[in-house]
């Protein structure tokens, strides 16, 4: 062959060679980057149905509107009526900072897209003007909703109140929280904003729960001690070289588990996480949904028991709701529940069902048993030692009037120096109606101080409201 | 020939198969059944099928080029139509204008002699059209290189690019003849780069691009002076550089080469719009009329190739980059074979430049390499486009074939003096 030839053939082979690398990077850039581009609020893809369709509302269980979309000469507008007091459960629907909370879970209800299908875009192609989406209702309640809004305050923290039979969401707050509304003028500030707005506490804030722990670890007790034997409480107790001191260093003296409970007792706990051992009370945790994800509309984070407790002092420690627990406001919502609910924990909803524009409805969730966590008598005892709690124990300031209320606080440190203030419980006793979580971030107060008189607001008008 | 059509395995077969099947499609897509797709569909089909036939009557040349064409016409209009009804009309109106074309240059070539003994009339015409586009030129999309006459725009640079091929070959034809004066490699490598410059000024980069890489190419085979090499290469390093230092639309192009998501609502708009839709189409594709391609400025144009990821899936993208390889390499195989050395030359300029301009816009709409505007030769929207590629492809077709006697002994008769 000669030169030319060769030379040819060389060229040849570079060219293929540019085309070949040109397959490979394409087939690169699809399996590889194509994914992650796609969300780029620049690609007009996603946002082409939702200029088409007019997107659905969002109401609450009563039928107030608490978001709609209006159509303006710019194209489609998104109302948020009620501003902060929804920012976490309803979210936001952005082009800019894309969807979040129930935005983002219930897209395509609210777009009424079905899964994407030829014959359903072709159906849009085919059919003239913007089409509608559906309604998604709530299981909230906007006057609740409202109420606990305005009593958190400015105070950092979270509500949940539920129905602890149904699961429903009656109100979900948590604080402090950003207004959808003017997303775009204040996204700096929001993102810079060192206490994180965005974050919904009330279902991926980790707390450390202090003695409302001891709730779970009671119920591990009750089916897991073999004696009565009571407890001695001297204000501490020295385990391994650790001391483990009793609020104020008060000595309870001799208790059972029942006056451990209502006063509140660390020294009786952490001898009863000593007792049982943390496999069993792991065992109870776990039935509580610690380690376990809940399944809800909007993304929860896991309240944690650690996998394994290497020493003595951090089993006392985690006996009394300190060490490495973290828990979740909704969680301990459910745990309240659960006990007033004879032991039977439920799924906590907060869509109620998904109508379309004429109000027929398309799709109605139903409460389903979650976690069968203890037998009926252990609830009852359980559930009569949070009565002893808010009349005569450390949660006097949630009593109520003329109903019964149950309830445990909580006093738990962490790695700020000021202790957060917990408070769940539920009413009436006996039938219980609503189930609270309320939690004080870096109150630096006791939940009996700070957390209980705002869980008795809560009660008291939840009952109020739910039987008008 | 009725009998012909309906075998499936030939490659006419399943070329007619794939225009039936995606023009029955596009008939329902419009709601409104217009008279147009039906003019379309029969036009497509006729011509092509008729071309062809007339073709192997009358060539006993290369049988692929010609129905690899069509096949990246036949994607092409379809994708065309989908995306402006009205365009595709034109395109497939420019099609047939293309197929005549192609015949005309097939016979002008093959019956007039001597097209070796050109240069000055190549070079004298380049020349002209270079000034008349920058004096009637009138801009499109940021690059000023197109002129109008009789109402219908047309790109003198498509039209140069043939005559820069045949001057190429010419020269290496004739070298002994030009390089008897001391100073004609000189001026030859100053025609090369008046034209590379008269593209630049016109800030048709993409065909300045494709220009040099032709010139480098045929430089690399046929020139003896190796060392002109190594300048040119340097040359053209130290010539870049300097273009990203001192123009701006050169610098913008390496800018939103490098990061176009930093200004994706400005610089970076096209590119990134053209990477959304090659995402969203997936190895598969949305479906012919189910993707959104013309959210992609110029998608009919260049960008066509996005439009074809997007809605026929990038494996219908990486099939059209086949499709082209395998025009070089039947276009590499003819030149190989012809022993005539004009032609030889200028089928190896044609194929290199269906395949540097393929890869260029190619490259360019997938980010591989800097985005330069240039045509995807035979699949993107353009009269002139199509018209000089069918041109091209008509000489190329000819050169598949073997010359007569007289032809070859004059070539033996150079190849021995060479020797």
């Amino acid at each position: 062959m000669n030169t030319e030839s060769k030379r040819i053939i060389r060229i040849l082979i570079s060219l293929c060679g540019l085309f070949i690398g040109l397959v490979i990077y394409i087939s690169y850039f699809q399996i590889f980057t194509a994914d992650r581009i796609l969300s780029n609020s620049y690609n007009k893809r996603q946002w082409i149905d939702e200029e088409n369709i007019l997107r659905g509302e969002i109401i609450d269980r009563k039928g107030t509107i608490l978001v709609n979309s209006i159509i303006t000469d710019k194209g489609q507008s998104r109302n948020y009526k009620y501003g902060n007091v929804y920012s976490h459960i309803i979210g936001y629907s952005s082009r800019e900072y894309g969807k979040s909370g129930i935005e983002a879970s219930y897209n395509k209800e609210l777009l009424n897209l079905s899964d994407l299908n030829p014959l359903g875009e072709l159906k849009n192609i085919l059919s003239d003007g913007p089409s509608l989406g559906n309604n998604v209702v709530l299981t909230l309640d906007h006057e609740l909703q409202s109420y606990a809004y305005k009593l958190l305050g400015n105070r950092k923290g979270s509500i949940v109140i539920m129905n602890p039979k149904t699961g429903e969401i009656y109100s979900m707050v948590s604080s402090p929280s950003f207004n959808p509304s003017t997303l775009k003028e204040n996204w700096g500030d929001i993102i810079a904003n060192e206490n994180s707005p965005l974050l919904n506490r009330s279902i991926m804030g980790l707390y450390a729960p202090g003695s409302i722990f001891k709730l779970i670890t009671a119920t591990a007790a009750i089916e897991n001690r073999e004696s009565d034997d009571k407890f001695n409480c001297e204000g501490s107790i020295n385990i391994d070289g650790y001391v483990l001191k009793d609020y104020g260093g008060v000595a309870h003296g001799e208790l059972d588990l029942n006056e451990a409970l209502v006063k509140s007792c660390n020294v009786a706990f952490s001898q009863i996480g000593l007792e049982i051992g943390d496999d069993k009370l792991r065992n109870t945790a776990e039935k509580y949904m610690f380690n376990r994800s809940i399944p809800f509309d909007l993304r929860t984070a896991e309240s944690t028991f650690p996998d394994n407790i290497r020493s003595k002092p951090e089993l006392g420690a985690s006996a009394i709701g300190q060490g490495k627990i973290l828990v979740t406001p909704l969680n301990m919502a459910m745990v309240a529940s659960a006990i007033g609910n004879q032991g039977e924990m439920v799924k906590p909803i907060i869509v109620r069902e998904i109508i379309n524009h004429n109000n027929s409805v398309l799709k109605k969730y139903k409460t389903e048993l979650l976690s069968k966590v203890t037998s009926p008598e252990t609830a009852e005892y359980l559930k009569s030692m949070m009565i002893e709690v808010v009349n005569e124990g450390t949660g006097k300031s949630a009593r109520l009037d003329k109903i019964q209320a149950a309830g445990k606080t909580g006093t738990a440190e962490n790695e700020s120096d000021k202790e957060h203030a917990w408070f769940i419980g539920f009413a009436p006793a006996d039938d219980p109606l609503v189930a609270v979580a309320v939690i004080i971030e870096s109150s630096g107060k006791t939940g009996g101080a700070e957390a209980a008189p705002i869980a008795r607001d809560l009660m008291n008008r939840a009952i109020q409201i739910l039987n008008k | 020939m009725t009998k012909k059509l309906l075998v499936v395995r030939s490659p006419q077969g399943l070329l007619l198969i794939i225009n039936i099947l995606a023009l029955l499609l596009l008939m329902t897509f419009n709601i409104e059944f217009e008279k147009n797709i039906l003019f379309i569909a029969i036009a497509l089909i006729f011509t092509i099928f008729l071309s062809s036939q007339v073709l192997y009557k009358i060539s006993n040349g290369d049988t692929y080029i010609f129905l690899i064409v069509t096949m990246l016409i036949s994607i092409g209009i379809i994708m065309i139509y989908r995306i402006n009804p009205a365009l595709g009309f034109k395109q497939v109106i420019w099609f047939g204008v293309g197929i005549i074309v192609f015949f005309i240059s097939y016979f002008t070539i093959k019956y007039i002699k001597h097209w070796d003994k050109l240069l000055y009339f190549y070079l004298g015409i380049s020349l002209a059209l270079f000034i008349a586009t920058l004096i009637f030129g009138t801009k499109n999309k940021g690059a000023t290189n197109w002129i109008i006459i009789f109402g219908s725009s047309f790109q003198p640079a498509e039209l140069i690019k043939v005559l820069f091929i045949f001057s190429l070959a010419s020269y290496y034809v004739n070298k002994e003849k030009y390089n008897s004066w001391k100073y004609s490699r000189l001026i030859y490598i100053a025609a090369v780069y008046i034209h590379i410059g008269f593209l630049f000024i016109q800030k048709d980069l993409g065909t300045a691009m494709l220009f040099f890489l032709l010139f480098m190419s045929i430089l690399y085979v046929y020139e003896e002076d190796r060392r002109l090499l190594l300048y040119n290469s340097a040359g053209a390093v130290v010539l870049s550089v300097a273009g990203y230092f001192l123009f701006n639309h050169v610098r913008v192009r390496i800018e939103t080469w490098l990061n176009p998501w930093t200004d994706i609502g400005g610089k970076g708009y096209q590119i990134t719009q053209s990477l959304f839709a090659i995402a969203s189409g997936g190895f598969f594709g949305t479906g012919i009329g189910l993707g959104h391609p013309a959210f992609i400025p110029e998608v009919h144009n260049d960008f066509i190739f996005s439009a074809i990821c997007e809605e026929m899936g990038v494996l219908t993208g990486i099939a059209v980059i086949f499709l082209f390889m395998i025009i070089v390499y039947r276009g590499v195989k003819i030149a190989l074979q012809q022993q005539n050395q004009f032609f030889r030359i200028v089928a190896l300029g044609i194929t290199l430049m269906f395949g540097y301009q393929a890869f260029i816009i190619l490259g360019g709409v997938t980010k591989m390499i800097p985005l330069t505007g240039i045509t995807l030769p035979f699949v993107s929207y353009g009269g002139s486009s199509l018209v000089s590629s069918f041109a091209a492809l008509g000489i190329l077709q000819l050169a598949s074939e073997e010359f007569d006697v007289e032809q070859e002994d004059e070539d033996e008769h150079r190849i021995q003096e060479d020797n």
